[in-house]
C-alpha cells in the first residue's frame, strides 16, 4: 500500500519535463554527425529557442506538448519535431522540396558542445578543389580561431556558405552550418601540406575536395564575370509589390536615379547576410540619388505564402524600399524572368544601374560576415561603385 | 521457447529460422519516420501527386474550364494562362493578373502549378476533392538491404531523364551497383540534382518480376545511400513510385536500359492502381 503511495505520489508530483536549457544537438547525416547547439529558454508562458553554430544564434519559434517539442523556423518553412526523454531529445528535422519532405534524424543531449582553440596548421585561408563526379569546382576556405573554437566559411564564385563552426583534434576536424534551411557539414584531415576531406550537403551529398594554403593569387572567379548583362538599353522588370500594386522600371520613383536591384530570396540565407548592408547603403546614398529595389524569388509561386515570407523578411530587417514578388526560386525561372541577365546563376545577385537605367556591375553572391575581411572589403566595392554612379550625372 | 542461439536441439534452432523468415522485421526508425513524412506529404500537400487532374505544357497558352477547353474543369468559368513577354497571365473572369511560377494559384476548388523554364513551363492543375489514398508499403524486409561499393564509371556521362516527379533533369551517370537477387544485376545509377545546386541524390530506376503483380509496372526509384567507411547501402524498402503512378496526369520516366532485377522485389511502395500505363514512356537515360 505504501509502495502504491509512492509511486502514485511520485507520478502526480513530478513535474513535466522541461527543455529549457543547452542542448548539445546533432543532425545525423549519411556522412557523419552535424553538431550544431540548442538554446531553449522560458519566456513568459512561452518558450524561446535558438539554433546555434557556434556563438552564433538564430532564434526560432519554440514550443513543448506533453514531451512533445517542436521548432518552428518559419523564414525557411521548416521544423524540428522531437520527443522529450529525461535528458535527451530523438526526433527529426524536416522541410519539403519538390519531390516530398526531406527528413534527417536529430538528436541531444544537455549541455554546451566543449570548445579548443583552433590548431595554428589549420588556421588560414586555403585554396580548394571539390571533386565532383561531373569535374571539378573551386572553393576557398578560411579557417580562423573563434570564441567557440574553429570558425570559418567556405566561399564559391558566388558568395559564401555563411557561419560555420566545429571542432579540431589532432590533425582532423569537421566544422557544420545549420540554419534550418542549409545543411552543411565539412569534415577534413591535414595530410602533409594538403587538407583532404569531404563536403556534407543535406542528408546524403557528399563531395570530396583537396586543399592547400592560398598563396595569394585568385582561385575564385570574380563575382563580377559570373553574371553577364545586356547593356544595350535599360534593364526591364514589371513584377507587383507586396500590396498587388504593379511597380516597373520606368516608374517615376526610379527615374534618373542611381537604381540598386537586390535579386534575393528569403529562404537564401546570404540574402539575410546583405540585406541589412543593402539597408545601410539605402539610407546613406537615398539623399544623394540612389534608390533600390528587391525582386523576391521564393518558394512556391503563391502570392498569399510567398507575399507572407518576404513581410516576415521586411519587418526583421526594417527594408524601407519595394519588395516585389518576381517568381520562384530555381535560377532557371528567375533568368526566365529577366531576359537581359546572361548566366543568371546565383542569389542574391545584385545590379547596379546608372542614372539611365542600364546595367552597370552585376555582382553575383555576397560575401557575408563571415568571410571577415573579404565581407569589409565587399562593402567598400560596393560604396566606391555608388559614388562612381551618382558623381556621373555631375558630369553630364 | 528462446531463440537465441544454443547447440542444445537443432529442432529449436530451425523452427527459430522458419519463424524468423515468416514474421516481418521491425522497420527501423529511420525508414519508418521517411515513410510516415512522405504519406503525410501525399495526404496533405496541395501540390500532393494524388491530387493532381492535370498537367499540359503551356507553350502560347492554354483554355481551362469549358468541356472544349485544354484543360476542362467540370463546374469552372473559363481561364486561359499565357505568356506575355518573360511573364505569365492567368485570366478569368474576375481580369487578369501576373502570376509567377511554382503555386498555388487558386481557382476556384482547384490549385495551379507552374513549374519549369519558359519555353518548357509545364501547368499542373490539382484538386483538393480529388483525393486518393496513398498505397502503402510491403512489410520491411531485412533481405532486401544491400552494403557494397559504387563501381564508378571512367567517364560520367550527362544525360537527360525524367525524375521521379516527371520533371526532366541532367544527370550524371556515374557508376553501377551489384544487387545479388535473381542470380545478380548491375544496376545503374545517376546522381540526380536536387533543389540546391549543392545537393544531389544518387538513385536507381529499376524494374523487377512484381511490377504489374503488387507494384507499379513501369517501375521504381531507389536512392543509393553513402555510408561512412566509402561503402554504400541499397535499401529496397525504400523504394517509392514514380508520381505517375499517383495520377496518370505525369509523364513517366522510361526504365533506365539494363536496370531490370530477375527477382520479386515485395519490399518498398505498393501500386494501388491509377497510374500511366507503363506503355507511354518519357525519354529514356541513354
Amino acid at each position: 500500500m505504501l509502495a502504491a503511495l509512492l509511486v502514485y505520489g511520485t507520478l502526480v508530483l513530478d513535474p513535466a519535463p522541461s527543455p529549457v536549457g543547452a542542448w548539445r544537438a546533432v543532425l545525423d547525416l549519411a556522412g557523419g554527425p552535424l553538431r550544431f547547439g540548442l538554446e531553449i529558454e522560458k519566456v513568459g508562458g512561452g518558450l524561446r529557442a535558438q539554433i546555434c553554430n557556434g556563438i552564433r544564434c538564430q532564434r526560432v519559434d519554440a514550443r513543448m506538448e506533453g514531451d512533445s517539442l517542436t521548432l518552428n523556423i518559419p523564414d525557411y518553412a521548416a521544423t524540428v519535431t522531437a520527443a522529450l526523454r529525461g535528458d535527451s531529445l530523438m526526433g527529426t528535422y524536416r522541410n519539403v522540396g519538390n519531390r516530398g519532405p526531406r527528413t534527417i534524424p536529430v538528436r541531444a543531449d544537455r549541455g554546451r558542445w566543449p570548445t579548443a582553440p583552433a590548431p595554428k596548421r589549420l588556421r588560414g585561408r586555403w585554396d580548394a578543389t571539390y571533386l565532383h563526379d561531373w569535374g571539378t569546382s573551386r572553393r576557398v576556405f578560411e579557417f580562423r580561431d573563434g570564441r567557440a573554437g574553429l570558425e570559418g566559411t567556405i566561399i564559391s564564385n558566388t558568395g559564401d556558405y555563411g557561419h560555420f563552426a566545429g571542432i579540431a583534434e589532432a590533425d582532423s576536424f569537421s566544422i557544420a552550418h545549420f540554419d534550418g534551411s542549409f545543411v552543411y557539414l565539412l569534415t577534413g584531415k591535414l595530410d602533409g601540406d594538403t587538407l583532404r576531406g569531404i563536403f556534407h550537403a543535406g542528408p546524403r551529398t557528399q563531395t570530396p575536395w583537396t586543399a592547400v594554403r592560398s598563396t595569394g593569387a585568385p582561385h575564385l572567379k570574380s563575382p563580377t564575370e559570373v553574371t553577364g548583362a545586356d547593356t544595350t538599353g535599360p534593364f526591364r522588370f514589371d513584377f507587383v509589390d507586396l500590396n498587388g500594386q504593379r511597380v516597373r522600371s520606368d516608374d517615376a520613383r526610379f527615374r534618373d536615379k542611381v537604381v540598386l536591384v537586390d535579386i534575393f530570396g528569403s529562404w537564401c540565407p546570404t540574402c539575410h547576410d546583405a540585406a541589412p548592408e543593402l539597408l545601410r547603403l539605402y539610407q546613406r546614398y537615398r539623399p544623394r540619388g540612389l534608390e533600390m529595389v528587391g525582386l523576391a524569388y521564393e518558394v512556391t509561386g503563391d502570392s498569399a505564402i510567398d507575399g507572407r515570407q518576404v513581410r516576415r523578411y521586411r519587418d526583421k530587417f526594417g527594408i524601407t524600399f519595394p519588395l516585389l514578388l518576381a517568381g520562384v526560386n530555381d535560377t532557371d525561372a528567375a533568368a526566365a524572368t529577366l531576359p537581359q541577365l546572361r548566366g543568371f546563376t546565383s542569389f542574391p545577385t545584385t545590379l547596379f544601374l546608372g542614372r539611365d537605367g542600364r546595367i552597370r556591375r552585376v555582382h553575383a553572391g555576397f560575401y557575408g560576415p563571415a568571410t571577415g575581411a573579404q565581407h569589409r572589403r565587399l562593402l567598400r566595392e560596393f560604396e566606391r561603385e555608388i559614388e562612381k554612379l551618382l558623381e556621373e550625372k555631375r558630369e553630364q | 521457447m528462446s531463440c537465441k542461439s544454443s547447440s542444445r536441439t537443432f529442432v529449436i534452432a530451425f523452427a527459430c529460422v522458419l519463424l524468423a523468415s515468416k514474421l516481418p522485421a521491425q522497420t527501423p526508425p529511420d525508414v519508418a519516420m521517411e515513410r510516415s513524412g512522405y504519406v503525410d506529404w501525399l495526404k496533405k500537400a496541395s501540390n500532393s501527386p494524388l491530387s493532381a487532374v492535370a498537367q499540359q505544357k503551356v507553350g502560347d497558352g492554354l483554355r481551362l474550364g469549358p468541356e472544349d477547353a485544354d484543360i476542362p474543369l467540370p463546374g469552372m468559368a473559363e481561364f486561359r494562362v499565357y505568356p506575355s513577354g518573360a511573364s505569365l497571365i492567368l485570366e478569368g473572369p474576375d481580369g487578369k493578373r501576373l502570376v509567377a511560377r511554382g503555386g498555388p494559384h487558386r481557382i476556384g476548388k482547384y490549385a495551379l502549378y507552374l513549374t519549369g523554364p519558359r519555353p518548357g513551363t509545364v501547368l499542373t492543375v490539382f484538386a483538393a476533392t480529388a483525393g486518393k489514398e496513398p498505397p502503402g508499403y510491403y512489410d520491411y524486409d531485412a533481405l532486401v538491404v544491400f552494403t557494397g561499393p559504387l563501381i564508378r564509371t571512367k567517364t560520367p556521362q550527362v544525360v537527360r531523364v525524367l525524375a521521379s516527379d516527371g520533371i526532366e533533369a541532367e544527370a550524371t551517370e556515374v557508376g553501377t551497383f551489384l544487387v545479388p537477387l535473381g542470380g545478380g544485376t548491375a544496376l545503374r545509377v545517376l546522381r540526380i540534382p536536387v533543389a540546391s545546386g549543392d545537393e544531389s541524390e544518387l538513385e536507381i530506376f529499376f524494374r523487377d518480376e512484381s511490377n504489374g503483380d503488387g507494384t507499379y509496372p513501369a517501375g521504381r526509384f531507389v536512392g543509393l545511400h553513402p555510408l561512412p567507411n566509402g561503402q554504400f547501402r541499397l535499401d529496397l524498402n525504400r523504394a517509392r513510385n514514380p508520381f505517375c503512378a499517383y495520377s496518370s496526369v505525369y509523364p513517366c520516366p522510361a526504365p533506365w536500359r539494363g536496370n531490370t532485377i530477375p527477382a520479386a522485389v515485395r519490399a518498398g511502395e505498393r501500386y494501388a492502381g491509377g497510374g500511366l500505363d507503363p506503355g507511354t514512356p518519357g525519354p529514356e537515360a541513354r
